[in-house]
Parts: C-alpha cells; structure tokens; sequence
C-alpha cells in the first residue's frame, strides 16, 4: 500500500484532473457569455457589420455608453414594443401566478386527502402536460382556439352562446381591460403548467405531521380552521417556493406565444424573451437585444434574491 | 342516531364533491390530448367542416400516411436528430455530473469551496441572459447550425452535479477505502466502486436531462438553420406553418412528436412524479 502522503498526492491529482477542465469549459460558455452579454449592452453591435478585432467590438460596432438603456425611454418603434412587452410580461406573471395557486393548492388539498390509490392515479394524470413538448402544446391550443372549426367555440355554440370572433386574433377584444389573446395564452399555460406546483404542494402537504392535525381536531377546530390555521402556516416555505418559481418561468415565457399568436395581435402577447429573441437574431441588433437581456436579468436576479432572503426559513416540526 | 347518519350524510357530500372536482379536473387535463389524437384521424375535409364533428366520422390513418410519405419530412432523420441530441446530453450530463459530484463530495482540495460555488451560480444564471454571446462564440467555433451547437453548451448540469454529491455524500467511506487498499486508482474507485451505487439518482437526472433535451425549443431555434438538422419540436413548427390550410395534418404531426415522451412518462411516471417535487425540474 502505498504511504498516506503519496495516497493524499494522488487524490489530489485526481480531484484536479477533473477540475480543471470543468472549470475552463464554465469560464468559455458562462462566465465569457456573462462578461459579453454586459458588454455588448454598451454597444451599438450587430454581428452583420465588421467591427473591431476583440469580439468584432469597436469600428462599425461602436461603444454607445448606456445609450441603449437610456433609448428603452424614447419614443421609437423598438423602444415602444419593448416597454409594452415588458408590461405584458408582467401582466402575464401576475395574471398567471393566482389563478395557478387558485387551482393547484385546493387540488392537492382535495388529492391528499384521497385514497392512496387514487392519489398516485390523479397525481400521474395532472402531471402529464408538464412532460409534453411545449411546441406541441401550442398547436394543440391553437387547434382548440380556432374560431371556426375549433372545439372551444363549438363548445359554446352547443350550450346556445355566442362565441368570441377570434380567440388569438382580435386586437378589439377586451376581458376586463385584458387582451382576450393574453386570457387565452394564460389558459394553455396554466393547463400545460399546473401539474409541477401540485406535486410540489401534495408533496410537502404529506410532509405536515399527523399529529398537529390531530391536537387541533382534539382542540375542537372544524376543516376551515384547520386549513386557516394549521396547513396554511405550515405551508408557508413551500408556498414562497412554489411563488418564486412560478414568477421566474412566467417572466421568461416564449414558445406558446412564440407559437401561439407571435406575439401579437398588435404586439398584445410580446413577452420580453420574444422581443429579446426577435432582435437579436432576426433584426440582429443584438446590443440592443443585450441591454434589454440585462434588464430581464435583473427582475428574475430581483425574484431570486427575494426567494434566497425569505427561504432560509426557521420552521421546524 | 341522528347526529350520526348526519356525519355520515356530510361525509358523503364531502366525498362526492371531491371525485366531482377531481373529475373535472382529470377531463379538462386529459380533453386535449383526446382532442388532438381524435383530430389526427379525421380526414382534410371533415377537420375544417362547420359545424365541427368530435369523433371522426370514420376514423382514418391517411394523415400519418401522407406525413410518413412526404419526401420533404424524412422522419428517421428529424427523430435521429432529436434522439442524438438527447442521448449524447443524457450521456454527457451522467458522466460530468456522477464524476464531479463524487469528487465534491469525498475530495479535500484547494479551492474547493470556491469551485463549488462557481458551480452552483449556473442554477441562478437565466439562460436568456447568456444566448446571445453563446451564439456568438459558436459562430467562432463553427457550430452554428450543427447538432454538436445544441450538446456542447449543456455539458455541465449544476443541478446534476449538486443532486449527485448528496446521494454519494451517503454512500459509505469504508467502501472508498476498501478500494484502495485493493489498490484500485482513484478513477476505477469512481468507476466500479461509486457508480453502481448511483443507478437510482442517474436514472432520474437521466430521464429529466432527455425531457428537457427532447422539447427544448428556443436553444435550437437559434442554433440551427438547415431544414435537415431540425429537431422534432423544430420540423412541428415548420410543418404546421407550411401546412396552415391542413390542420389534420398539423394534428397528426403533433402525435407523432408527443408519443414518444408520453410513452417515456407511462414507464417512469412514479420516478418522474416523486422526484418533480424535490428536484428542480422546470
């Protein structure tokens, strides 16, 4: 056997041959990436001119300082479809995040609560939409949305009420001053989306221990205020958790849009990630398309932070 | 007496409001995917005939036959496209994940503490932050537009790595130095000592590396340009765009692409579901 020092060489050369080339291949695709994508948000760039000899910088690519942020504020074409795609972003997240919680946290009430086998039944069938390829999910909605042949408005017409002209089209119509287009997009998320937030409450639901639900039933409280008082507090990490990400994947929502209605009509469903997509590799303004990724950068940092501060939680039972 | 059958009267409500919600639930969930596979059965016409039918009227294969005989959508190729980028990924991402989070988890070293959090940054870092310059070095690397564009830059999974060296940080000392006193290298340890232990946790990041891979949509779209090249959610997009006037089609197309997953999630669906909740899979 040989002696602990050369054992203790050995290890390390080991750890560091693995390492090493870990950490090369991080500092070439994402610690250049982040440094570039600062970068370039300071510059007017576009991969179509030729620049300077560092990442074509410089020449025809010139530094513009924080232009591209102060031009998010004017009043040009590309400065009013990004701020409007930054509302809709918004709009979205904060439309989807209670109506996702209105749904999921009575169902996985209702499901623990079922017989066990039962449970694993209704639990698998929920969950299937999250596994399903998101580009399929759009067609598919996009098919039930068609105001013609579609099953939605042949739905309605059955039960002998008109439906909507166009589900994804009408720049005209309005639920409560929300664009119908942006309802509709939010239903097939919600429905592609649910499944993830339900296994994680059925699953920390399972967690509480019985007997806090049975000092509470001895103590005389009725379903109501076991739910009031006892699920719900107990809940309260999972629920920041469930919160936090849900916020983090709505903010960066692209293909059923994408898919769904390209943003539109008259720029209604743009998100943010589209609107970084679309000048960055079909305008290839990408300086610009940088800063606005900055921005998005910064609201999901702003979110993380939030869940990293509230989540080091000091509940113990 | 009465007190009782009340409870049990109240209980029954409560139990047929449940499986009614449940019910509605599981309808609405399952409505598209019978929607969709109905709709692929039904010939050009009567898919765009007003009033809509729900059941074909005489159920009908031609609109798989016609995607399967289109010479424009050879679908070996697009599925072996697919199906390459996900193995090579789940392959990759075992491989660096298994190695890297046994190494963190049973290695003293330099910088270990620093490269642990380097590492675990990734998870924070939105990946729409970083697409733009990652396109761009793949421009100088001469990746654009290739299969290997889609691998190279998911070779390291922060997530994996993190999960790994939890369940290897239980796995048993006694058995790491077993090895070496057998004289076994510090690789072959990690060969046939630490990776038999893993089968579980490689087989869960394995099945969610293949999910993500197989619909991952914006990544590619941004890599690949030559129609040959598409991956599946790729050619779905193309073929619904060029064949907008043939909705069975679209639908038909949509089936073949969702099969494959929705069979993956019929034979794994206790793993998938159980570890949804604790993994970070999103």
């Amino acid at each position: 056997m040989a002696s602990p020092g050369s054992l203790r060489r050995s290890q390390r050369r080991f750890a560091f041959s693995v390492m090493t080339p870990i950490m090369i291949y991080l500092m070439i695709f994402s610690l250049l990436p982040m440094i570039w994508a600062v970068i370039l948000g300071f510059f007017d760039y576009s991969p179509a001119r030729v620049g300077g000899t560092i990442f074509g910088l410089g020449e025809s690519n010139p530094f513009v300082g924080i232009r591209n942020y102060l031009d998010m504020f004017n009043d040009s074409q590309p400065a009013t479809v990004f701020r409007k795609s930054v509302s809709n972003t918004f709009l979205f997240t904060f439309l989807i995040l209670p109506l996702n919680l209105a749904i999921t946290l009575p169902l996985a009430i209702i499901i623990e609560r079922s017989h066990a086998r039962v449970k694993g039944f209704f639990r698998a069938v929920y969950f299937l939409p999250t596994v399903t390829s998101a580009v399929a999910v759009a067609l598919i909605w996009g098919a039930i949305y068609n105001p013609q042949a579609g099953l939605l408005n042949s739905m309605i017409r059955t039960i002998g009420m008109t439906p909507p002209k166009a589900w994804l089209s009408d720049p005209q119509a309005f639920v409560m001053g929300i664009p119908l287009a942006m309802i509709a997009l939010i239903v097939a998320h919600l429905w592609q989306d649910f499944g993830y937030n339900l296994v994680i409450f059925i699953a920390a639901l399972q967690g509480i221990p019985q007997n806090l639900r049975d000092a509470a039933m001895v103590d005389g409280a009725n379903e109501q205020q076991m739910f009031w008082y006892v699920t719900l507090p107990l809940l309260q990490p999972t629920l920041l958790f469930v919160c936090v990400m849900t916020i983090l994947s709505s903010l960066q929502m692209f293909i059923l849009a994408q898919v769904m209605t390209a943003g539109g009509p008259r720029e209604q469903t743009t998100t943010m990630l589209m609107s970084i997509y679309s000048n960055a590799f079909r305008y290839q303004n990408m300086g610009w398309a940088a800063a606005m990724s900055m921005v998005l950068f910064g609201i999901i940092m702003l979110f993380t932070i939030l869940q990293f501060r509230f989540l080091r939680s000091d509940w113990e039972y | 007496m009465t007190t009782q059958s009340q409870t049990n009267f109240s209980h029954l409500i409560g139990a047929v409001l449940r499986y009614t919600v449940l019910g509605i639930g599981l309808s609405v969930t399952l409505l598209p995917f019978v929607y969709v596979i109905l709709s692929s059965l039904k010939t050009p016409s009567e898919i765009i005939q007003i009033p809509p039918t729900f059941f074909p009227k005489v159920p009908t294969w031609q609109n798989f036959t016609t995607i399967f005989n289109d010479p424009k959508v050879p679908l070996g190729l697009f599925f072996f496209n697919s199906s390459f980028v996900a193995m090579a990924r789940v392959g990759v991402t075992l491989f660096t994940s298994s190695l890297a989070g046994y190494i963190f988890a049973r290695y003293e070293f330099g910088g270990k503490g620093v490269m642990f959090a380097v590492i675990m940054a990734q998870i924070m870092i939105p990946f729409q932050m970083i697409m733009i310059p990652l396109y761009l070095i793949l421009v100088k690397l001469q990746l654009i537009d290739t299969l290997w564009g889609l691998i190279i830059p998911a070779m390291i999974d922060a997530f994996g790595i993190f999960m790994m060296r939890q369940f290897i940080e239980g796995i048993p000392r006694e058995l790491i130095d077993a090895g070496r006193i057998d004289g076994a290298s510090e690789f072959q340890i990690y060969r046939s000592l630490i990776l038999p232990q893993l089968s579980a946790p490689l087989a869960t990041l394995g099945i969610f590396t293949f999910m993500a891979t197989w619909n991952d949509y914006l990544w590619p779209l941004i890599v690949i340009t030559t129609h040959e090249r598409r991956t599946l959610p790729l050619l779905l997009t193309w073929y619904s765009s060029s064949h907008g006037s043939r909705p069975s089609l679209t639908m038909a197309a949509s089936v073949i692409v969702l099969l494959p997953i929705i069979l993956i999630y019929i034979l794994f669906q206790r793993q998938i579901v159980a570890n949804a909740a604790t993994s970070g899979f999103k």
